[in-house]
């Protein structure tokens, strides 16, 4: 469950990232800093209860990663309320962390553990791992040998059994294959159905027809429209 | 997270990290050795008639010093680094940061274990006492806290100042020199009262105390030792866990 209130988010335009030490202090003293800033998240409300399905549209750039980055815990916000009950899973950019010299027992342990997995759990869950990835032939297999989709379907299939209340999916509601993407509909269909809650960032609009019982319009950092998918989705056609 | 948590996370990156590094090599402990053995080498032909001949067991002394802070600048190089070589996965989940450096320091605990193999061939070549290195584990647990301290420091630092790895290259260079690792400090009074501030020396020394001499160290520099490995602690978790937030934001 996540209640978000005024959720703002400011980054520093211009804050030279790559600094020595020296000049950041003489930046410092010399009040050289700079103090642009933008807002890219204003002041973002919404709530998502148990077994809600949420997707998020919105235009390039206006704040869409920001805000799973926030939620996930990745990035701080400003001002504003966040509240978050259950274990939050960011599937943000699929294969991440995958070491490519490295064979697919190992990386899947890696992943897992990143993803809050403990070793027990994953080693109980392997098998379910791989046959849900259908890479049970390639447990052994070094990544490089692997094609992008095998990477991505291992990747979307640790994540989801990672035991999360709530998944943030990134672009990546359905990946692989055109089996493996029934699959993981199927699945997460059924999770949901368990209770879990899932937020959708897309730009596949179709698919957040489908799947979403809530959408939020995300506009110059303010949630602009919000409700139900068919009259969101309308309005943002015009 | 938990604490079992982060210490398996710890592990694992850890370990993917030494199978990568020595893939393909056979020889992967001895690359590990070889460094500081042909450092103990040079620094045995060219002090042993000069530093040397004052100081009982000279070659077990030197080496015993250079191990010790072969340890300590490992992990500290490495650590520095290590927000930025991992952004890929920072940018994208929430696993506890700390775990990074954590991996850091277990990968380089595991190849100093083969130094203190080597150590033990030098004791027994020269006919020292075992004994102290019963007593050497709680000696380097103190240690490894220390280093652990002072490596969250510097790479959560290392974000803001991105020069701050040839600053430290250079620290540790001073520091190198600064500890009585190849020479003994007895005499030399500025000496003695700069090494009151550094860390290092009360390690080292208590170190070859127990474990070349087989004497307890005074009861005040264990003291002072101990200070100065839950001070870092302290200092480095809490500076760590202000910054860490905005790794992500800023790599």
């Amino acid at each position: 469950m996540i209640i978000s209130e005024n959720l703002n988010k400011t980054f520093k335009v211009g804050f030279k990232k790559n600094q020595g030490a020296l000049a950041r202090i003489l930046n410092l003293f010399m009040g050289k800093e700079s103090k642009k800033t933008l807002e890219v998240l204003k002041s973002v409300s919404f709530e998502l209860k148990k077994g809600d399905v949420l997707g998020i549209i919105g235009c390039n750039g206006c704040g869409k990663s920001t805000l799973l980055r926030i939620l996930a815990g990745i990035y701080s916000f400003d001002k504003g309320n966040l509240k978050i009950n259950g274990k939050i899973v960011p599937i943000i950019g699929l294969g991440v962390g995958m070491e490519s010299r490295l064979k697919m027992r190992d990386n899947v342990f890696v992943i897992g553990l990143l993803l809050g997995m403990s070793f027990k759990e994953i080693k109980r869950k392997f098998t379910s791992i791989v046959e849900f990835a259908g890479l049970r032939d390639f447990i052994e297999t070094p990544l490089y040998q692997f094609s992008d989709g095998m990477r991505q379907r291992l990747a979307f299939s640790i994540a989801i059994h990672s035991n999360p209340d709530i998944l943030l999916l990134d672009e990546v509601f359905a990946v692989g294959d055109k089996d493996f993407r029934e699959k993981s509909i199927k699945k997460i269909n059924e999770l949901v159905k368990n209770g879990v809650s899932v937020i959708l960032v897309s730009h596949d609009l179709e698919s957040i027809r489908k799947h979403c019982n809530k959408v939020i319009w995300i506009n110059n950092g303010v949630v602009f429209r919000q409700g139900k998918p068919k009259k969101v989705l309308k309005e943002y056609l015009k | 997270m938990s604490l079992r948590h982060n210490f398996e996370l710890s592990y694992i990156l850890a370990k993917i990290g030494f199978v990568l590094r020595n893939e393909g090599t056979w020889l992967g402990i001895f690359w590990y050795l070889l460094a500081p053995f042909l450092t103990f080498l040079l620094l045995f032909a060219i002090f042993f008639d000069r530093l040397g001949h004052q100081i009982p067991n000279y070659a077990v002394y030197l080496f015993l010093g250079i191990i010790l802070f072969n340890f300590f600048q490992k992990i500290t190089g490495e650590s520095i680094a290590i927000i930025r070589s991992n952004s890929g996965i920072i940018k994208s989940m929430n696993f506890s940061r700390e775990s990074l450096v954590g991996a850091v320091v277990l990968k380089t605990l595991f190849s100093h274990f083969f130094e203190v193999l080597l150590l033990c061939l030098f004791l027994i070549y020269f006919k020292i006492s075992l004994i102290g290195l019963i007593f050497y584990p709680l000696i380097l647990l103190f240690f490894l806290i220390f280093s652990f301290g002072i490596s969250l420091v510097l790479s959560s630092l290392s974000i803001y100042f991105v020069d701050l790895g040839n600053v430290w290259e250079f620290a540790s260079k001073l520091i190198w020199f600064g500890t009585p690792v190849f020479y003994s400090i007895g005499g030399q009074t500025t000496l003695i009262y700069l090494n009151l501030f550094n860390p290092m020396y009360y390690f080292i020394t208590i170190t070859r105390e127990v474990l070349i001499y087989n004497t307890l160290p005074e009861l005040w520099m264990m003291g002072v030792a101990l200070f100065y490995s839950l001070f870092y602690l302290l200092i480095g978790l809490f500076m760590f866990n202000k910054l860490k937030i905005k790794f992500a934001e800023l790599i």
